[in-house]
């Protein structure tokens, strides 16, 4: 099995070649000091070997112009757990070509959710949306902006400024003497975990609490109430973004561009998280 | 309102009186007393009870119509009145009116909020009891019946003789359809020329069974005369794809419209009311005939192998170029489908024949001639690049699809296209449609996606964001933490740093404890010079701390002239005097047990810990 992730495998390893009476404390701390660390921040990364060949397969499908067997090839790796920008990138191709632009979005959305400055991810979302017609979501600048940074990106930019700040803190303690020298230097890197903490609330406030809704139908008929018998508000196309207000069963309550509020039942939309 | 008088009125009569015996003047009283008099009427006047009532002003109607519902509030203005939700019902409020009267000196107020009620079926509904809170009081109304017929077409006789207003006729060209088909049904709207104007036309109801509507579109109105009556008629195309095989079902479709017809009985002159008549609106109803239709399957017999599901009639045109490539080189084939059909879902069949060429995803444009989308040309750009430099041609492209005119498989077939391929090394992969191929200046929309990914990248995880995994976050206190433990340390020892006597009795704490240990180690190898030595040395030190004084300066003497005015107990005073006294001996009696030299060491550690709670 092909293992990319040599930290867990260095964990393995030892636990193999150590056996009892070659046990120490300081070994067995050191070990699962690491293995902790592992589980805290990285939480199991261990996928079937053959992904790769799967993926590749799809590829193949994909270049002979079956969409539609290479499409369920990629949905296949992704219900394994595993992901990556390239696995969502692939699918919202086949999807595309099968003429589905609500779930080619949605899944350049996800690979843009891991990789926010993949310009081919970019590029081939930004076609799909000039495809849909209709009321959709737009995106205001500061939004764009937020985007450059996945919230893993804008969390652990956080993180390390925040770390940064605290040592430097610390070695001021440490060492008085380069107080004034560091005074400078503490200062600058406060006011990054400032700003990065404060871009990490906003972009975490809108993953959060602004999902997004993308209808998956060819026309879907949003609804005065979450109910099949309500009153049409407004239709929504296929591929069309629409905030998420409210959820009631399996309904969602979105907005449209213009003020408009309807009901869109579950199975005609796949929502995401606010990016 | 009657409430508001009695509530309100009497603090201002009572506040008129004080002005009265005021002497302003006999007017102001009677002008006071006129009041009084009023406002004792409004009040010994009954008030009439609150009531609340719901009524339609049509009980009965044609889908596409609408009625009016009324609540009418009797009594009072009510703050908030809902929308009833009926399914099937589409109500929306029309507008708010207030009707003051006075009937024998009794006030009447009647709040009627108005709401339009428009089907969206037929069906007998029933718009259920409402309750509103007015004026603190909790009404109800009674629930109310709707019955909404389907419109029904009008028979060939009405339409004959002339007396049918409007009407709409639905048809079908081909009788024989096949499923996958797509075609257009033709919907004509008939107007009599004594309509004047119309508008707001709304399908209220399209069902089909075994078709999927597309686009619709209004063709040239023309004018047809049926019986002795003279008709403008509407047309409008509809394009239908057929889904399924077996009997399927069109219509009928019904709709409403408004119609302007001359008004009756204005009066006037006749002459002048032609040229001036201003006419009355009137909302219609419209229906079809239903249509039903038989829908084959395609044929079994004689399907070309590569037929992949087009039907219509088509016209194919190919192009490759370049045709002089090295192996690996990109060469564009332009396959150009034109004809009549459901464009949007051709795609290019599978050419077995090309196995020596690598093939990529191919693109293609739709333009349509008509407004249907059914008339046109689709434009596929397939990218293949030659595997071997033995391949001397493109071999012959062929499309195959179901003509439904003539009910045959039809074959179109472009020869094969000569190519000359070079052999070379290293082959770059060709570029499709990429954003760079923009200009710097101009940039071009791209006509299609990028290419898929040729590598899988790093793996992750579905999972939740780290900001939310509480490892993460606790994980986040170990700076905190560890800065929090440094400015412990730093103020530890700069407290240290500025107290010398503290420094002085953690530094005799520490020279105790390793003194004891060395005592112990001489108590074992009964060394009882050492022995005496360090505990002499030890009691100096100790001594010396308490009394803030030189360790060197400590002698038995302290005793007496210092320890003592200090309030030492007298048993503590005692131990030290011994220990003293058996480090003198010890110079005349050195040798001893370590039995005995043990018991010294838990004498002096008791005299140090009763010495450390001296206070100097």
């Amino acid at each position: 099995m092909k293992n990319n992730f040599p930290y867990l495998a260095c964990g393995r390893r030892r636990k193999k070649s150590l056996n009892h009476s070659q046990f120490k404390p300081r070994y067995l701390g050191s070990y699962w000091i690491l293995s902790l660390l592992s589980a805290l921040v990285f939480t199991g990364k261990v996928f079937a070997a053959d992904l790769p060949a799967d993926f590749n397969a799809a590829n193949k499908l994909y270049a002979e112009g079956k969409f539609a067997a290479a499409a369920a090839a990629y949905e296949k790796i992704l219900q394994t757990g595993a992901v990556s920008p390239a696995l969502w990138f692939n699918y919202g191709n086949a999807e595309f070509k099968l003429g589905r632009p609500g779930r080619a979005i949605a899944a350049y959305r996800q690979a843009e959710l891991l990789a926010p400055r993949d310009d081919e991810v970019r590029a081939n979302l930004d076609f799909v949306r000039n495809q849909v017609t209709g009321p959709t979501l737009h995106e205001s600048r500061w939004q764009d902006w937020l985007g450059t940074l996945s919230l893993n990106e804008w969390t652990m930019l956080a993180a390390v400024t925040f770390w940064l700040t605290f040592m430097l803190l610390a070695l001021r303690q440490i060492q008085p003497a380069w107080s004034p020298r560091l005074r400078g230097l503490t200062l600058g890197v406060f006011v990054l975990t400032i700003l990065s903490c404060g871009g990490l609330g906003v972009a975490a406030t809108i993953h959060f609490s602004k999902p997004v809704a993308v209808v998956i139908e060819a026309e879907a008929t949003a609804r005065s109430g979450p109910f099949a018998e309500a009153q049409d508000a407004f239709k929504a196309q296929n591929g069309a973004e629409l905030p998420v207000l409210d959820h009631r069963d399996n309904w969602f309550q979105v907005a449209d561009g213009s003020g408009r509020i309807g009901w869109l039942p579950a199975r005609q939309v796949e929502v995401l998280p606010g990016a | 309102m009657v409430l508001k008088l009695k509530v309100f009125g009497i603090p201002r009569l009572r506040g008129k009186g004080s002005l009265h015996r005021s002497g302003r003047g006999w007017n102001l009283a009677r002008v006071v007393a006129g009041f009084c008099l009023l406002l004792f009427w409004a009040v010994v006047t009954p008030a009439r009870a609150a009531s609340f009532t719901a009524s339609l002003d049509n009980d009965t109607l044609t889908l596409g119509q609408s009625v009016t519902l009324s609540l009418a509030f009797e009594g009072g203005s009510p703050q908030n009145v809902p929308a009833p939700n009926v399914p099937g019902l589409q109500i929306n409020q029309a507008g708010t009116s207030q009707n003051v009267s006075w009937v024998n000196g009794a006030m009447n107020s009647t709040v009627t909020v108005a709401f339009s009620v428009t089907p969206q079926r037929a069906g007998d509904f029933v718009i259920p009891a409402m309750t509103i809170d007015l004026n603190g009081q909790r009404l109800t109304s009674q629930p109310l019946q709707l019955r909404v017929v389907q419109p029904s077409a009008a028979s060939a006789a009405q339409v004959e003789s002339g007396s049918q207003v409007a009407f709409m006729k639905l048809t079908l060209p081909a009788s024989r359809i096949y499923a996958g088909e797509t075609t257009a049904a033709n919907l004509e709207i008939y107007l009599r020329d004594d309509v004047q104007n119309f508008g707001n036309l709304q399908f209220t109801s399209t069902p089909v069974d075994g078709f999927v509507l597309g686009k619709n579109a209004s063709g040239q109105r023309y004018r047809k005369q049926i019986g002795n009556r003279v008709y403008t008629v509407i047309p409008i195309s509809i394009a239908l794809t057929v889904t399924k095989t077996g009997n399927l079902s069109l219509g009928p479709f019904t709709a409403s419209m408004v119609i302007v017809l001359p008004a009756q009985n204005q009066g006037g002159d006749a002459f002048f009311n032609q040229f001036f008549n201003p006419g009355q609106q009137k909302q219609i109803t419209l229906a079809t005939d239903e249509i039903n239709v038989e829908s084959s399957p395609l044929p079994a017999q004689n399907a070309p192998p590569n037929f992949n599901g087009a039907i219509g009639q088509y016209t194919m045109a190919v192009g490759a170029g370049p045709t002089n490539v090295t192996v690996g080189d990109p060469i564009t084939v332009r396959i150009q489908i034109s004809g009549r059909g459901d464009l949007g879902s051709l795609t290019l069949p599978n050419q077995s024949a090309w196995h020596d060429f690598t093939l990529y995803p191919p693109t293609s444009r739709v333009e349509t001639t008509d407004p249907l989308g059914l008339q046109g040309t689709k434009t596929f750009e397939q990218i293949i690049a030659p595997q071997n430099p033995d391949v001397r041609e493109l071999p012959p492209f062929s499309f195959c699809y179901f003509d439904p005119d003539t009910g045959s498989y039809q074959t179109l077939t472009q020869p094969a296209v000569a190519l000359a391929v070079r052999s070379v090394g290293a082959t770059p992969a060709p570029t499709i449609v990429t954003s760079q191929t923009a200009g710097p200046q101009t940039p071009a929309r791209p006509e299609d996606i990028l290419p898929i990914k040729d590598h899988l990248g790093v793996l992750d995880q579905t999972g939740p964001p780290l900001v939310t995994r509480p490892g993460f976050l606790v994980l986040q206190t170990a700076p905190v933490l560890a800065w929090l433990a440094v400015v412990v340390w730093r103020k530890r020892t700069h407290r240290l740093a500025n107290n010398p006597r503290l420094r002085r009795q953690r530094q005799v704490g520490r020279l105790i404890r390793e003194g004891l240990n060395e005592l112990r180690q001489f108590a074992t190898a009964n060394q009882s010079d050492e022995f005496f030595a360090t505990l002499f040395r030890l009691l100096q030190e100790q001594l010396g701390e308490r009394l803030d004084s030189p360790a060197s300066s400590i002698t038995e003497a302290v005793i007496e002239e210092r320890l003592a005015p200090l309030g030492a107990p007298e048993p503590l005073l005692n131990q030290l005097r011994d220990l003293f006294q058996l480090c003198n001996q010890a110079r005349y009696a050195p040798i001893r047990g370590s039995a005995e030299l043990n018991s010294v060491i838990g004498q002096f550690e008791k005299v140090v810990r009763e010495l450390r709670e001296l206070t100097a």
